[in-house]
């Protein structure tokens, strides 16, 4: 299985798009996540991610990072559960109180996270970091080096995330339980990013010096020799996903806050 | 004793790393495991301390299989040392370093600090240095000392001369025979056949996932077979005195066809050359 944020080869068409229309049709996704409350078409958003996720074969990273979202932002829908005192009251507090407005608000806020982060994510583990950085600095005329910084940001990620699972399994090894509660095992963990730092700036600066030697600083726009034109399903596939926003906009005109929801939760 | 018993373990439940692995280790026996990369090695050592539980079989630490036992309490049990000292290494001092092995397993520090200052000592360290700042041998020597001053009764090494040079590497190598000498058990991967071969007592060899080998030491680097089904390349001198052999009938049944170190060759040619003056 893919690590973390990992390429996972494939013929599908979201492998098969140009990297530059992948990362667009991710943003236009979530942009259109954050202009409507509307529970509905944040869940059929959500659906579509996954139907997107299942095309090319990665339901379980998708699930997965889900999974990981969901449980982020569980602060956030805390927050608003606490916050946004609307609907029916079911608890009061001494600010206000938890009404159905505030379970949809919670509700929303996990899922809008979901939805939105889902996509991003995928684009990663379909296009590989290589054509990403050069499909931008060909089509989109970013500077190579800052493609190229944010691409191995991205790549030293599974890279840092290994290097601690080593580290944590020496420590292990040395009789250190990290099975234990949340607080400890963050005192436990805050000395390994001494080796953890060590490590990642020695391979940082070992990956600059290599560039460096190779000539990184010769590279100009024209340098790559893969091309990546844009065809019409990239097209399409961007104007669907630009539609989104439109249909997300005109959703928060006729039927702000997901109506449906609040309606049906009221009615219980 | 550590034994295995028809022992499969795999990373992703998919693809078994080794398979079907049978083997008994003694008290006080010094194995090698020598083999290609990826040929299972290093998950055989993650193994024998509880890093990684078996799929299936068992592996018995002094009669008690591993699942049942946490890595941290088989840790009083298997000393454990990187390959990469800097997986290891996570405190600010050489002394602290030293200490942390006691902190963990939460020995009392009358018993730990003289421990520690032996240990200092004996190698030359500087208690108070950081770490980081010392170069790579020593780094390594401070991981491996870091192991030893627990007293385990077993070592794991998962090759510890990676990156030494000739002087590093002979004084670690040293230093694990000494604890050999004292009894302790010495498990260790290495890809160098010299140090296998001036070193270990008994080599398994191991090629896709398969024990291929297990014998004393010589009698498995010298068995052309083995040596060809795990990629393997005999000690220099051992390679000499099987081709000599090979290339020379009449040398058969001497003492320079069963040489395998500098001493027993020089002594096997000196007393040819006496003979042939004679």
């Amino acid at each position: 299985m893919a690590k973390f944020l990992e390429y996972v080869p494939g013929d599908s068409l979201m492998h098969r798009m140009n990297p530059v229309a992948k990362v667009l049709c991710a943003l236009l996704i979530s942009i259109a996540c954050f202009c409507t409350s509307n529970l509905v078409f944040l869940c059929a958003v959500l659906a579509i991610d996954f139907a997107l996720a299942a095309s090319c074969h990665m339901t379980k990273q998708a699930l997965g990072l889900a999974k990981a979202v969901a449980i982020f932002s569980i602060i956030l829908a805390l927050i608003a559960l606490l916050t946004t005192s609307t609907g029916t009251q079911l608890v009061a507090l001494p600010w206000g109180y938890i009404g159905t407005g505030s379970i949809l608000a919670a509700i929303t806020v996990v899922i809008r996270l979901v939805a939105c982060a889902v996509p991003l994510f995928l684009v990663m583990y379909v296009t590989q970091l290589n054509d990403l950085a050069n499909s931008f600095c060909k089509i989109l005329h970013v500077p190579y080096k800052y493609a190229f910084t944010f691409t191995s940001a991205v790549h030293f990620i599974p890279v840092f995330m290994n290097d601690m699972s080593q580290i944590m399994q020496a420590q292990t090894a040395r009789g250190v339980e990290f099975d234990c509660g949340f607080v400890k095992k963050i005192r436990l963990m805050a000395p390994l990013c001494v080796p953890l730092l060590i490590s990642s700036v020695r391979k940082t600066n070992s990956a600059a010096i290599a560039a460096e030697v190779r000539g990184f600083n010769l590279r100009t726009r024209d340098s790559g020799f893969k091309e990546y034109p844009f065809t019409l399903v990239d097209v399409v596939c961007i104007l669907a996903c630009a539609l989104l926003i439109v249909v997300a906009v005109a959703l928060n005109v006729v039927l702000p806050g997901g109506t449906i929801f609040m309606n049906l939760l009221a009615s219980f | 004793m550590i034994e295995f018993k028809n022992v499969s373990a795999s990373y992703d439940d998919e693809t078994p790393v080794v398979d079907g692995l049978s083997f008994q280790i003694s008290d006080g026996d010094f194995v090698a495991f020598v083999g290609t990369n990826g040929a299972g090695k290093s998950t055989t050592m993650r193994l024998v301390n509880g890093l990684l539980k078996p799929t299936c079989g068992q592996v018995l630490i002094d009669g008690t299989p591993t699942t049942s036992l946490r890595t941290s309490q088989l840790a009083q049990r298997v000393g454990f040392l990187f390959q990469n000292p800097d997986r290891q290494i996570c405190c600010n001092t050489v002394r602290d370093e030293l200490l942390f092995g006691f902190t963990a397993q939460g020995v009392d520090s009358a018993q730990a600090i003289p421990r520690v200052n032996e240990m200092i000592e004996r190698f030359g360290f500087d208690g108070d240095a950081e770490p980081f700042l010392l170069n790579r041998g020593t780094r390594q020597l401070l991981a491996l000392a870091s192991i030893v001053v627990m007293r385990p009764p077993t070592i794991v090494l998962d090759e510890p001369t990676t990156g030494l040079d000739y002087r590093e590497c002979t004084k670690v190598m040293d230093l694990i025979s000494e604890l050999h000498m004292a009894g302790t058990t010495v498990i260790m991967v290495c890809h160098d056949m010299e140090v296998v071969g001036d070193y270990a007592k008994r080599v398994i060899a191991m090629t896709a996932s398969h024990i291929v080998a297990d014998g004393p030491t010589f009698d498995v680097l010298r068995n052309s077979e083995v040596l060809q089904r795990a990629h393997l390349l005999p000690p220099q001198i051992t390679d000499i005195s099987m081709k000599l052999t090979e290339d020379v009938p009449e040398l058969h049944q001497s003492s320079i066809a069963c040489a395998d170190t500098l001493q027993q060759m020089e002594d096997a040619i000196a007393s040819r050359v006496e003979k042939e003056v004679r």
